[in-house]
């Protein structure tokens, strides 16, 4: 090992002139750098490849679309030191694969992977060989954190409201519950929404039953299903967990033209703009539309996932340690809270 | 004691409870900051108006130019939400045979159905609130009816008469390369959700080497007026969010104690907001914490045209706020004079 010239050689007090000179120097920058630190100023080229763009279509078993999606990580970015750059996968493995080529080309800072495939590990292969640490949504991917929505909380988050819903309202009344909606879509996991609520369910309310009513994703089939159903059960009160919102308002209409709206308490899940709105929408979850049988719905943010998977990327690219798993907040909105959750903000 | 008389004890005391419940009110302290003019103000940060501040704002007043800064009220123009405005005219004297003596005079006159914030308007101290914790921590559920408000109307509002600063944020962002339009605009516009910060106002006014002095008005152009104009073929478009200021911006501005922060949108503020949870906060931080008035709709194009052609921002700022009694805010006329 390669010792120090000491101070007292020539060599050596030029050295520690050289030391204090910089000490100097570094204490001169200190006073004039400002409060930010460099690396606080560094502006990062963050990449977003969504699942899809295509209009109107619908992603997660909700009503939100990618749209929504991508425009929470433009409105996320503007409290970050970052650029994004959007690439749409559309639910193709070679486009995804050719947009993380692309973000390689244009040697983004982190790649955010918001698809379902087996081109998830080619992409992660290739970012790796780049640098580029990848960060997935919603479909884990071996070797990168992953953020995502939790079906089996936000079932259990829609069982326990209908329980309370239950307990204080038909407390000592015949019940029956039943789950509806698309139950066969294991792609967006909208089975285990419905494993959620039945063990609330079956914790809360045990002697109660829980159908399950499965749309096989054609909505024509909820007033038939769920007729069927309402005629099995003429006297009991229903306690209803629709899978996604569009549901819960044709659940509800349905029990209406059946004349069963006393009976019936709808929890939803999603949270979309089909069933909230802005201040002039008078939606059904609505500070003024407080006795609706629909009696909340569980939020899913997909429309602010740019909020929470932002601060994750920059804490990656700060290279501070994140959780292999981040699941979104799961919170039950009801007409008391959806201003508090989704304030009015739009004039039309 | 007689079981009746238990029996209104009781009732009494249910009453009681219940009421205390329905009417508790508000620890306003907790809420909302005191004014730096007393307990007892209603006046807020009209208050910076004052006589030398008025004189040296007509110092701008170098060859009477008169530019107009509020927009045409009229029926069609974008509303926040179920706001309306509608006009009546009354010509019944136009009539044959309707007219009066021999001189023939006929008259004509109108019913303004109306809201008060509309068109280029004003918002006054009790339009903005924390709960029921209002300007200079008024619980205000004590002090409403059904007609108005009895504390912080606009009769209690000083002058506005002072020195007009406007900032040209289209020129600061295309300055600084970061310009994004949005293709419904004639003429530039900042994209809705473009978050203006301080050092944006800050790199404005350094623009047209303006300093902030106590009680000024800023007016902020971004362009997004240019919808307003359009009327009411970009409603849609323009009630949809707005690029305005952040927190960050706010808070400067608050620091350099401005009278009130006009703009050329709907809301003066940025929408959708930098936290999609907090609703209209730099209202909050402006208004109810601040005393300082918001005026939205302002006309901006004319001036920021003017102050481009002549090298000069600044101007005095002709405003009069009828003395509506128990108003949260009105629509008013603007002119900045030169």
């Amino acid at each position: 090992m390669k010792q120090p010239a000491p101070a007292s050689s020539p060599w050596g007090r030029r050295r520690s002139r050289l030391r204090r000179w910089a000490a100097g120097l570094g204490v001169l920058g200190l006073l004039t750098a400002g409060p930010a630190p460099v690396e606080a100023q560094r502006r990062y080229v963050v990449a977003f490849a969504n699942l899809t763009e295509e209009p109107g279509v619908t992603v997660e078993g909700t009503g939100f679309t990618g749209r929504e999606i991508r425009e929470s990580f433009t409105l996320a970015a503007r409290a970050h030191p970052v650029e994004m750059v959007f690439y749409d996968n559309q639910r193709d493995d070679a486009r995804a694969v050719a947009n993380a080529e692309a973000g390689i080309a244009r040697k983004v800072d982190l790649y955010i992977q918001y698809h379902r495939g087996a081109a998830n590990a080619v992409v992660a292969e290739k970012l790796k060989a780049a640098g580029i640490p990848l960060l997935a949504l919603n479909y884990p991917i071996p070797g990168a954190p992953v953020y995502t929505a939790d079906n089996l909380a936000a079932g259990r988050i829609a069982g326990e409201a209908l329980a309370q819903f239950a307990g204080r309202s038909w407390r000592g009344q015949a019940m029956v519950a039943a789950v509806i909606g698309n139950l066969s879509d294991t792609i967006d996991r909208v089975p285990e929404r419905a494993q959620g609520v039945a063990e609330a369910l079956a914790q809360r309310l045990p002697a109660v039953r829980v159908a399950t009513l499965d749309t096989k994703g054609n909505p024509v089939q909820i007033a038939p299903l769920l007729g069927k159903f309402l005629a099995g059960q003429p006297r009991a009160k229903l306690l209803l967990a629709a899978t996604d919102d569009a549901t819960a308002l044709a659940v509800k209409a349905t029990v209406e033209a059946a004349g069963r709206a006393q009976d019936t308490a709808i929890v939803s899940h999603g949270v979309d703009r089909s069933i909230h709105g802005g201040i002039n929408d008078r939606k059904e979850i609505d500070p003024t539309n407080r006795g609706s049988i629909v009696i909340g719905s569980v939020a899913f943010y997909l429309d602010r996932y740019g909020y929470d998977v932002l601060p994750l990327a920059m804490r990656m690219l700060r290279r501070e340690a994140v959780p292999p798993r981040v699941a979104t907040r799961h919170t039950l909105i009801t007409a008391a809270n959806v201003f508090i959750e989704y304030p009015p903000y739009d004039m039309n | 004691m007689k079981p009746r008389a238990i029996v209104a004890i009781v009732v009494a005391l249910m009453v009681l409870g219940f009421g205390s419940a329905a009417f508790a009110q508000t620890d306003c302290k907790a809420l909302v900051p005191a004014s730096p003019w007393g307990p007892n103000d209603q006046t807020g940060a009209t208050n910076r108006i004052t006589p030398a501040v008025t004189k040296a704002a007509a110092a701008e007043i170098k060859d009477g130019k008169v530019i107009v800064m509020s927009y045409p009220l009229v029926d069609g123009v974008p509303l926040f939400g179920t706001r309306f405005t509608k006009t009546i005219l009354t010509a019944v004297s136009l009539a044959p045979g309707a007219a009066f003596g021999e001189n023939q005079l006929t008259y004509m006159e109108d019913t303004w159905l109306s809201q008060s914030h509309v068109g280029t308007h004003l918002d006054g101290l009790g339009h903005i609130g924390r709960k029921d914790c209002y300007f200079n921590q008024i619980a205000m559920g004590k002090f409403i009816n059904q007609n108005n408000m009895t504390k912080l109307g606009l009769e209690h509002l000083k002058s506005f008469a002072t020195r007009g600063v406007l900032v040209d944020m289209v020129k600061v962002y295309q300055a600084a390369n970061k310009f994004k339009g949005n293709a419904a605009c004639k003429k530039p516009c900042l994209e809705k959700g473009t978050v203006i910060t301080a050092a944006d106002i800050q790199a404005g006014l350094k623009m047209y080497n303006v300093t902030l002095r106590e009680g000024d008005i800023i007016a902020i152009h971004t362009g997004w007026g240019d919808l307003f104009e359009q009327f009411p073929a970009q409603n849609a478009v323009y009630n949809s969010g707005a690029p305005g200021i952040g927190k960050d911006a706010a808070k400067w501005l608050i620091s350099q104690k401005v009278v009130a922060v006009g703009s050329d949108t709907w809301v003066v503020e940025v929408i959708p907001g930098e936290d999609p949870k907090e609703a209209f906060i730099v209202h909050n931080m402006l208004i109810t914490d601040n005393g300082i008035h918001i005026i939205e709709n302002v006309r901006t194009d004319l001036m920021a045209a003017e102050a481009a052609s002549t090298g000069r921002s600044t101007f005095f700022f002709s405003m009069t706020v009828p003395k509506a009694v128990g108003l949260t805010g009105n629509f008013i006329a603007i002119e900045g004079i030169r």
